[in-house]
């Protein structure tokens, strides 16, 4: 089964890698047409203009854009990403320490999203052709009109300012230190046997987590309930009817099964989306994850951060699509042999 | 039952009451851009450190000069989000169209005829989709610099491709069918194929496409203005006045809670319009869904 799609695994991957290398053309060019000097703002103040001109020599800012796209894909190749203007540290390290962060976000956020999604999508399924079916249905347009940013702050508006239960400022308490470890929170803390440590970061996780769950729920139950309607049309359903099987049977054990690969490879896409959204929501959060550098890179014109940091959002949506494009061409049969 | 005489006159789609709630809120929210000077009681800027951070006026200390208070500079947030009505509008609906024509124009080129062109703008759309939708405006934001009109431009250009992708697949069915076949047979041009064959078949979900993306656009400028990349301060926008109050949210809870309801309005407002607009102009949903 896996050895009839891995040559479509192959071929994805291939073509996420040309994707990648365009990306790379495309954020070095729109970068560079920045009103901004990278060499002006990497001197001091003070700097002389023929100062100013050798620094631009000297970081090759005076080449054909085409030339110093070359030698920047060539040091990236290598593995140099080169150096924050602002931080003065290497880009690398400054992504690595947070993409962590924006990972455990996410992947606990898509979570989220998909049990709502499902349960919500069952629910919508269910009350089709029903007398409370409009109310529903309202109910997921207004889910559908609030996006992870408005969760945000009605969560800290609500649980963190009025109610006072949970904290809506970055990732653990300010008293205790960040374990070392891969950056993933909850897992070091499990590792390092640190009870204490996983709660903080747990109880710092739900408000930013539910309220990117709950923006990309709607759509995925949306989908659910039309592929779910779809498949009820098929024969089979009506073969499963006349074999006497329970209604709650044929939905959970016939119709689901199939009714899920529309929404699976709906899940890919939304989790691109969703991977971008935690952008906002680690702002208004103050988590210290890959969005809050961006942010401060953009006000920054930090352009060695920006650049990074879009690869780093692309190669994660590649890298999430390709796995969901071969899980879909696992479970689907339609496709496999060809 | 004149009700009901009455509503039969009307076209379908506006029997549908999504359609006509979505319709009443952009309406008024359209009202409230186009009148902000006449509706709103005082000068959206006007500053006055004497009465900052006064509550609604139904709260303890409101002052019915202030209708829903006034912010950390003492100005008066009603002015402020009827003021802000006008950005978030203009946005919407030059974000939307722009999006619309770029995206609609290489859907139907990709799906009509398809082949290498197909291929070549469906490669387009995947490198575009490659990048969260967030973070390609804010690259693009800071490539060409802030502005209403930049920041309708960078919604353009990051949001055709969900009116390419969707709007490909109905081309291609609707390329497909017999009467396409027989108004080339007749001598129609491409041109004229698509422009009085294909787009009349297309046109109800590009109309719904657009409805939806105007919620979109809502949101995507006020994220923009949000983080300080969308217009200079002295515009107001709702984005930027959630900026504000996120920094005094102790002070003043509720200047952060009506620029969300605003958005959140807004963007109803939107998709009700869109989800009705598809349930009636739509020929593949059925009846029974039309409700």
């Amino acid at each position: 089964m896996i050895a009839s799609v891995l040559p479509l695994i192959g071929r994805r991957l291939l073509a996420s890698i040309l994707i990648l290398f365009v990306v790379s053309v495309l954020l070095f060019f729109v970068l560079h047409a920045l009103p901004v000097d990278p060499a002006a703002m990497s001197l001091p103040p003070n700097a002389t203009i023929a100062e100013i001109e050798a620094k631009r020599k000297e970081m090759g800012l005076d080449l054909p854009l085409p030339q110093q796209y070359l030698i920047w894909l060539s040091q990236v190749l290598h593995g140099d990403f080169g150096v924050s203007i602002h931080y003065r540290r290497s880009v690398v390290s400054l992504v690595a320490g947070t993409l962590p962060a924006t990972v455990e976000l996410a992947a606990l956020s898509i979570i989220i999203a998909g049990v709502l999604g499902v349960a919500g999508g069952l629910v919508l399924f269910h009350v089709r052709g029903k007398r409370e079916e409009p109310l529903i249905d309202f109910g997921s347009i207004l889910l559908l009109s609030i996006p992870e940013f408005l969760w945000s702050l009605f969560f800290i508006l609500i649980f963190g300012v009025a109610l006072q239960w949970l904290p809506f400022t970055g990732r653990l308490d300010s008293d205790m230190r960040l374990p070392h470890g891969s950056g993933l929170l909850l897992a070091d803390a499990l590792f390092a046997g640190r009870p204490d440590i996983f709660w903080s970061a747990l109880k710092h996780l739900i408000l930013p987590c539910f309220a990117l769950g709950l923006a990309f729920s709607p759509t995925i139950m949306r989908v659910l309930r039309s592929s779910l309607i779809d498949v009820y049309h098929e024969d089979y359903i009506h073969m499963a009817r006349l074999r006497g099987l329970s209604e709650r049977r044929i939905l959970l054990h016939h119709a689901l099964k199939n009714a899920f690969l529309p929404t699976l490879s709906l899940m890919g896409v939304q989790f691109g989306f969703l991977f971008g959204g935690t952008l906002l929501v680690e702002v208004i959060f103050s988590y210290p994850g890959l969005g809050n550098l961006m942010v401060d890179a953009v006000r920054n014109a930090d352009l060695p951060i920006i650049q990074l940091v879009g690869l780093a959002y692309c190669i994660v949506v590649l890298i999430i699509n390709t796995v969901v494009d071969s899980l879909y061409l696992m479970l689907n049969p339609k496709l496999r042999l060809r | 039952m004149s009700a009901g005489k009455m509503t039969r006159f009307l076209p379908k789609w506006l029997r549908s009451s999504r359609v006509v709630i979505g319709l009443v809120i952009v309406g008024v929210i359209g009202l409230c851009a186009i009148f902000a000077p006449l509706l709103a009681p005082h000068d959206p800027n006007d500053q006055s450190l004497t009465a900052i951070f006064l509550p609604p006026v139904w709260g303890e200390g409101g002052d019915p000069a202030y209708l829903l208070g006034t912010d950390s500079l003492g100005r008066d947030v009603l002015s402020r989000l009827i003021y802000g009505a006008r950005l978030a509008m203009l946005v919407a609906v030059f974000a939307s169209l722009g999006a619309m024509l770029i995206g609609a124009t290489l859907a139907h080129i990709a799906g009509y005829f398809g082949g290498r062109i197909d291929a070549w703008i469906g490669r387009a759309v995947d490198v575009w989709m490659s990048f969260p939708p967030v973070v390609l405006s804010l690259i693009l934001m800071v490539g060409i610099g802030v502005g209403v009109r930049n920041v309708i431009l960078a919604i353009v250009l990051v949001d055709w491709t969900r009116f390419c992708r969707v709007l490909r697949s109905e081309v291609l069915v609707v390329s497909r069918k017999d009467y396409v076949a027989a108004a080339r047979l007749l001598g129609f041009s491409h041109w004229r194929t698509i422009t009085r064959e294909i787009i009349p078949a297309s046109l109800p979900l590009l109309i719904t496409l657009v409805s939806l993306e105007m919620g979109i656009a809502v949101i995507v400028e006020a994220i923009l203005s949000f983080v300080g990349l969308s217009v200079s301060s002295e515009t107001p926008a709702w984005g930027q006045m959630i900026a504000d109050a996120r920094q005094y949210i102790y002070d003043s809870p509720w200047n952060l809670i009506f620029p969300i309801l605003a958005i959140f309005t807004a963007v109803l407002g939107f998709n009700l319009l869109g989800d009705g607009l598809r349930r009636t102009l739509d020929v593949r949903v059925t009846e029974t869904q039309r409700v």
